[in-house]
């Protein structure tokens, strides 16, 4: 799709008919996958993410284990038809650099020295692309991480902020980040607000960076409640049966 | 080279406690021997793919999208558009699946699903072809194995299956000597529902669709597909073992009368334009 | 609340508590399933919070099993050394069963692959051995099943009440190990899948009220009620 005339109308309407502080309708279920020791499953608008977490088991290779704590290894990998020209596969030179920065802000929360010699396993697949995917992408795996009982200091919200059209918005959807000027993904662990993760792509003045950090906190906190909203939901689940 | 896959722990107790309940028409899970899994399909879920199916059998849930574009035939077919498959065993699904290329179980998947599709004639090629000798269309039909307890070859043949059902493909048309979107989409026609069951063997008993505890101890085990004119689409066996020769007569007489439970259930499940092929 | 803490705390009495919620500003009194930062107490982990021996504790829903000395666990036979045997005991863990006696561990007539229900001597930096002086009972037959080690304490219920009602009722014999892992032996196909049945729907549902009915009204509907109900 080509770029819009406009990706903020006189309104102040977005391309999506959404306010520039809006959050694009979220979903969030935890425990979607049989086999893996803990899963989330998140949208935000088009975008779709899977998140899994194995561990703590035997760290592989044996070598690579730290004798006082566990390793945390992290994959962030999109299906070929997320996007849409599709995705050759294999493991492209983004894939790795977000594997990292997400692997990154996890390290930052979990307890790790609570299983040395191991290592915990984190898994995030993009089935469907529309922006903010390493954000969402984040956002699951720290919902899978609790879902598998690994001890962390707090859960880790995430949001990306932009600039369009010389405005600051919230959540950017794939046009806005294709066309925008600026794309700044931004994670926190809200219980100290603390930043574990945040990256710029683009140019923004240091006004406009700050309150693009402000904007993003608006919205983690959002996130986050929708979080915890999530974890809580799953585990006071009753049978149908008790009905 | 085929470097063997790590080889999980198997408990001996779990093989003798599974052949006896075999010997009984038992399985660990309450079903009888050629019993399947429950099927769900769903389908047109994904808005970047063109065609998208999420299939699960019991717990093993796979995930295959389609994605079209426009090529250059093969030059020794020059009128017919083109597919290839590609199959991955993400590392989310189990514990014993490792994160990197495609090894040597995700590539036979592939395969193995690539042969039900085309020697089953399910596509009509020679209606996916726009401009004889230079432009095709293209097909990638990608699968992703999301959840794994045992068998993932049948709920894949079956997301490949829908997902081509239900795909819808841009029509193109011809303005001044170049290919150019209409704005319509048509869903290609399905000629043929080849579907497989896979067969375990534990002694001389046999199983079919075996989850992943079952897996573990199977003597050898094979898959094996048919269509619904009662011909045999795929023959795979894909471990190591020996089947013995006498089983093979009653293996086929349930392939094919299993095959055609799950087309029963596909067609309740997915619109799907079948249409007889010549 | 139950305890005396000199600082109040901001749950209620089995409330789920998810990681990094605020607990207590009393810092020092920081349990299992939490951590205490500037003074205050915050929960490590998604479960129930409560007041245990006047500390803070989240009981966590899925916590990894931690091999306790005088654990029962079983575990599957791994490798076979000169010197001893290595056990599967799920996920990352592995137990070892010295004998510096080869002969000794030879006539043991263990293998790789045999299923043991073993005790826990010790469990540390040398890894978790396991003692080789209580009986090590190798299990000969039956359906061995993993649930999360978390669950087990449910799986048994109070002074056993639940693993007792689906013994009687299915007439099963049911060994439990403390790592996650059962072993289910039973007069018929049936017998057993209804067994396996009931522990899975306790592995799913632990957290709920109601489970224990809920377990029968399943075990009689696959078994039949020849039983006297349980009071």
């Amino acid at each position: 799709m080509s770029r819009p005339e406009r990706l903020i109308d006189e309104n102040g309407r977005r391309v999506d008919g959404r306010r520039p502080d809006e959050l694009r309708p979220i979903r969030m279920e935890v425990g979607v996958l049989d086999k893996s020791d803990g899963s989330a499953y998140v949208e935000f608008g088009g975008t779709k993410v899977i998140a899994a977490v194995f561990g703590p088991r035997e760290a592989h290779p044996r070598h690579l284990a730290l004798p006082d704590r566990a390793i945390l290894n992290c994959r962030y990998h999109m299906t070929s038809f997320s996007v849409e020209e599709r995705k050759p596969l294999g493991m492209t030179r983004r894939e790795i650099e977000l594997s990292k920065v997400i692997r990154e802000a996890l390290e930052t929360v979990a307890f790790l020295e609570e299983f040395p010699r191991a290592a915990i396993d984190v898994y995030v697949e993009v089935v469907q692309a529309d922006g903010g995917t390493r954000t969402a992408g984040l956002t699951a795996a720290s919902l899978a991480l609790a879902d598998a009982g690994i001890p962390m200091a707090d859960l880790i919200a995430a949001v990306a902020v932009g600039k369009v059209d010389g405005q600051l918005v919230l959540d950017l959807c794939d046009l806005e980040d294709k066309y925008g000027e600026a794309d700044m993904p931004v994670a926190m662990a809200p219980r100290f607000n603390s930043i574990v993760m945040l990256q710029l792509n683009g140019r923004m003045t240091v006004e406009e960076f700050k309150r693009g950090l402000a904007l993003a906190k608006k919205g983690i906190d959002e996130i986050y409640r929708l979080q915890r909203e999530a974890l809580k939901k799953k585990f006071s689940e009753i049978s149908p049966e008790e009905v | 080279m085929a470097l063997a896959p790590k080889k999980d722990l198997t408990a001996k107790i779990m093989r003798s406690k599974i052949y006896s309940l075999l010997l009984q028409d038992r399985r660990i899970d309450g079903r009888k021997p050629t019993d399947l899994r429950p099927i769900k399909i769903e389908t047109g879920l994904l808005s970047k793919a063109e065609g998208s199916a999420l299939v699960s059998m019991g717990s093993t849930k796979i995930l295959t999208g389609i994605k079209v574009e426009v090529g250059a035939p093969f030059p020794d077919r020059p009128d017919e558009g083109t597919f290839t498959v590609n199959a991955e065993l993400l590392p989310l699904a189990s514990a014993s699946f490792e994160p990197g290329p495609p090894d040597e179980r995700g590539i036979e998947l592939a395969r193995v699903v690539d042969r039900s599709l085309r020697e089953g004639g399910v596509l009509d090629l020679k209606k996916l072809c726009l401009i004889e000798g230079e432009r095709v269309y293209v097909l990638f039909i990608d699968i992703y194995v999301l959840d794994y307890d045992g068998n993932y070859f049948d709920p894949s043949l079956i997301s490949a299956l829908a997902a081509l059902a239900t795909a819808k493909l841009p029509r193109y048309g011809v303005v001044d000597g170049k290919l150019q979107k209409t704005g319509e989409y048509f869903t290609p026609e399905i000629r043929s529902l080849p579907f497989t069951v896979m067969v375990g063997v534990i002694g001389e008993k046999f199983l079919l669709d075996p989850q992943l505890e079952e897996e573990k101890v199977l003597d050898v085990s094979l898959v094996m597909g048919a269509d619904e004119k009662g011909n045999i689409t795929c023959v795979q066996k894909n471990s190591p073992g020996q089947v013995p020769l006498e089983l093979m007569d009653s293996i086929v007489d349930v392939a094919i009368e299993k095959t055609g439970e799950i087309r029963r259930k596909f067609l309740q499940e997915v619109p799907v334009k079948l249409v007889e092929s010549p | 609340m139950r305890g005396e803490l000199e600082m109040p705390v901001y749950f209620t009495e089995h409330e789920i508590v998810v990681p990094g919620q605020l607990l207590s500003d009393n810092g020092k009194r920081s349990g299992e399933g939490t951590y205490a930062h500037g003074g205050k107490i915050y929960a490590a982990r998604i479960g129930f919070a409560s007041i245990r021996d006047n500390k803070v504790v989240v009981t966590p829903f899925k916590a990894a099993y931690k091999p306790a000395p005088g654990d029962w666990v079983i575990g599957i036979v791994s490798d076979v050394k000169p010197n001893g045997f290595e056990i599967d005991l799920g996920r990352h863990l592995k137990g070892t069963i010295r004998i510096p006696d080869r002969e000794e561990v030879i006539s043991t007539g263990l293998n790789v692959g045999d299923v043991v229900y073993v005790r826990i001597k010790e469990s540390g930096l040398s890894g978790v051995v396991i003692d080789k002086r209580s009986r090590i009972r190798r299990i000969e037959s039956g359906i061995l099943i993993q649930i999360h080690p978390a669950k087990i304490p449910r799986l048994i219920g109070r002074r056993g009440s639940m693993i007792n009602l689906i013994k009687r009722l299915t007439g099963c014999e049911i060994i439990v190990g403390k790592n996650g892992f059962l072993v289910i032996n039973g007069p018929s196909p049936e017998a057993e899948f209804a067994a396996v049945k009931a522990v899975k729907m306790i592995e799913e549902e632990a957290h709920t009220s109601g489970l224990t009915e809920r377990v029968e009204k399943l075990l009689r509907e696959l078994v039949g009620g020849a039983e006297a109900p349980s009071s």
